[in-house]
């Protein structure tokens, strides 16, 4: 086992810095929340670090934390529903100022560039809130930490087979939800809105040209649900929703989901 | 007693029935552990997408908690159920005046368990009405088997 000085604990924190901010962002949907939290888990992880005995990797342990203090924030709140982009999407257009201020950060922002990638990750982000937590939390570990079972089972402090269980449920979950909705991968599917926002940031784009770069729309026809799934959280992975182009924008999105979200929930 | 529990746990259903009730009874072995049969029993909102015989189940199953249930077997009426008996991981009831339903798991000492399922209706007027009432042998089987097939699913995924 390393014994870990504060000296070389900073370097592992920062080390993980990156992820579990990206993490908490994807639970909280709160770049505040998401940014006090990782402070917490800072301090809450220095002051314990005398009894870390390395029975799991330091990046386990610090998300053990942060899944803790993450729990905790989230424990009072009502989850979302799954056709949060509907009521997002009409709260958006009744405010104003909405398309004002996105426009705003696509011309002065150096990550302010919408891209369908990074929409359909945010898009996950807010669907994701309409599971149960245990769900939420398994599969974001699971299929974009790349966790293994055992130690999302360490984090979450419960047994192998439960987290088979959230992770099985939470995915057959979300594959049924984006079947329903995600016009990208059923032609059918209600929900354009990835399209329509590329339309109105990107005008000169063709946006069916630049959807049939992307893997997910490429292998929809063959229908196959689950490897649809994979690659929905391939495109999850390859994104640090702090560091992309799109980030500024996407979280200006994502401040307006959870405020008109929190309401919504919150009255009905 | 051996060839008895062996055949029991093969998950085809047994009714009973005398005048004045009809009781229905399943037992099947699931290589899966504990807190997924329970998971899957207690889930209500999930019942539909690995259950056949339910088409929904609304409200919380956890003790004293009033649920509605939607049978295949009767798709037209809701069944307005109260969970009378909720001990985690191991037994689960829940009932109307009718009747009730009583869900138990054991384990095997193998790493899995064994499922048992009842249900017994009666009551002074139960004659009047036993012909009106469709038999639950193949809606119980259809039942266990579902619940295995799932739990394992689930048990031997990565």
């Amino acid at each position: 086992m390393e014994n870990y000085t504060v000296e070389t604990f900073n370097r592992e924190f920062e080390r993980n810095s990156g992820q579990l901010k990206s993490y908490l962002l994807r639970m909280t949907a709160s770049v505040k929340d998401a940014e006090d939290i990782v402070h917490d888990t800072y301090i809450k992880a220095v002051d314990k670090l005398h009894s870390f005995r390395g029975e799991s990797s330091l990046k386990t342990w610090l998300f053990t934390i942060a899944s803790n203090l993450a729990k905790d924030n989230l424990r009072f709140q009502k989850r979302w529903t799954e056709n949060v982009t509907d009521i997002t999407k009409a709260a958006a257009l009744q405010n104003k100022d909405f398309f004002a201020e996105a426009m705003h950060i696509a011309a002065t922002s150096p990550q302010g560039r919408f891209e369908v990638k990074e929409h359909i990750a945010f898009c996950f982000t807010c669907i994701s809130k309409s599971l149960p937590l245990e769900q939420q939390l398994c599969i974001f570990l699971k299929e974009v930490y790349e966790f293994k079972v055992g130690e999302i089972a360490t984090i979450l402090v419960t047994n192998d087979a439960m987290v088979k269980y959230y992770l099985h449920t939470g995915r057959s979950k979300m594959i049924s939800i984006f079947d329903g909705r995600c016009a990208l991968i059923n032609k059918e599917g209600v929900c354009h809105q990835c399209s329509e926002l590329n339309g109105i940031f990107n005008p000169k784009q063709n946006t069916q040209q630049e959807l049939t770069k992307i893997d997910l729309v490429k292998e929809a026809e063959k229908g196959d649900k689950e490897h649809l799934f994979d690659l929905r959280m391939q495109i999850l992975k390859e994104i640090d929703p702090f560091e992309s182009n799109a980030a500024a924008l996407q979280q200006h999105h994502l401040e307006h989901n959870r405020h008109v979200m929190d309401k919504y929930v919150t009255e009905s | 007693m051996g060839n008895k529990t062996s055949l029991a746990n093969n998950g085809k259903a047994a009714t009973v029935r005398s005048t004045f009730s009809r009781q229905t009874s399943i037992t099947i072995s699931i290589n899966a552990d504990a807190s997924i049969v329970w998971a899957l029993l207690t889930n209500a909102a999930d019942y539909p997408r690995w259950n056949s015989t339910v088409i929904s189940i609304d409200g919380k199953i956890a003790l004293g908690e009033k649920i509605s249930l939607k049978s295949v077997l009767d798709p037209k009426r809701t069944f307005k159920l109260k969970v009378k008996d909720f001990e985690a991981g191991k037994k689960l009831v829940w009932g109307d005046a009718m009747g009730e339903r009583i869900y138990t798991i054991t384990n095997d000492q193998k790493g899995g368990v064994i499922f048992s399922m009842s249900e017994k209706i009666g009551g002074p007027l139960f004659p009047l009405f036993a012909k009106m009432i469709p038999p639950f042998d193949s809606s119980f089987e259809r039942f266990a088997a579902d619940l295995k097939k799932e739990a394992e699913i689930i048990m031997t995924s990565k």
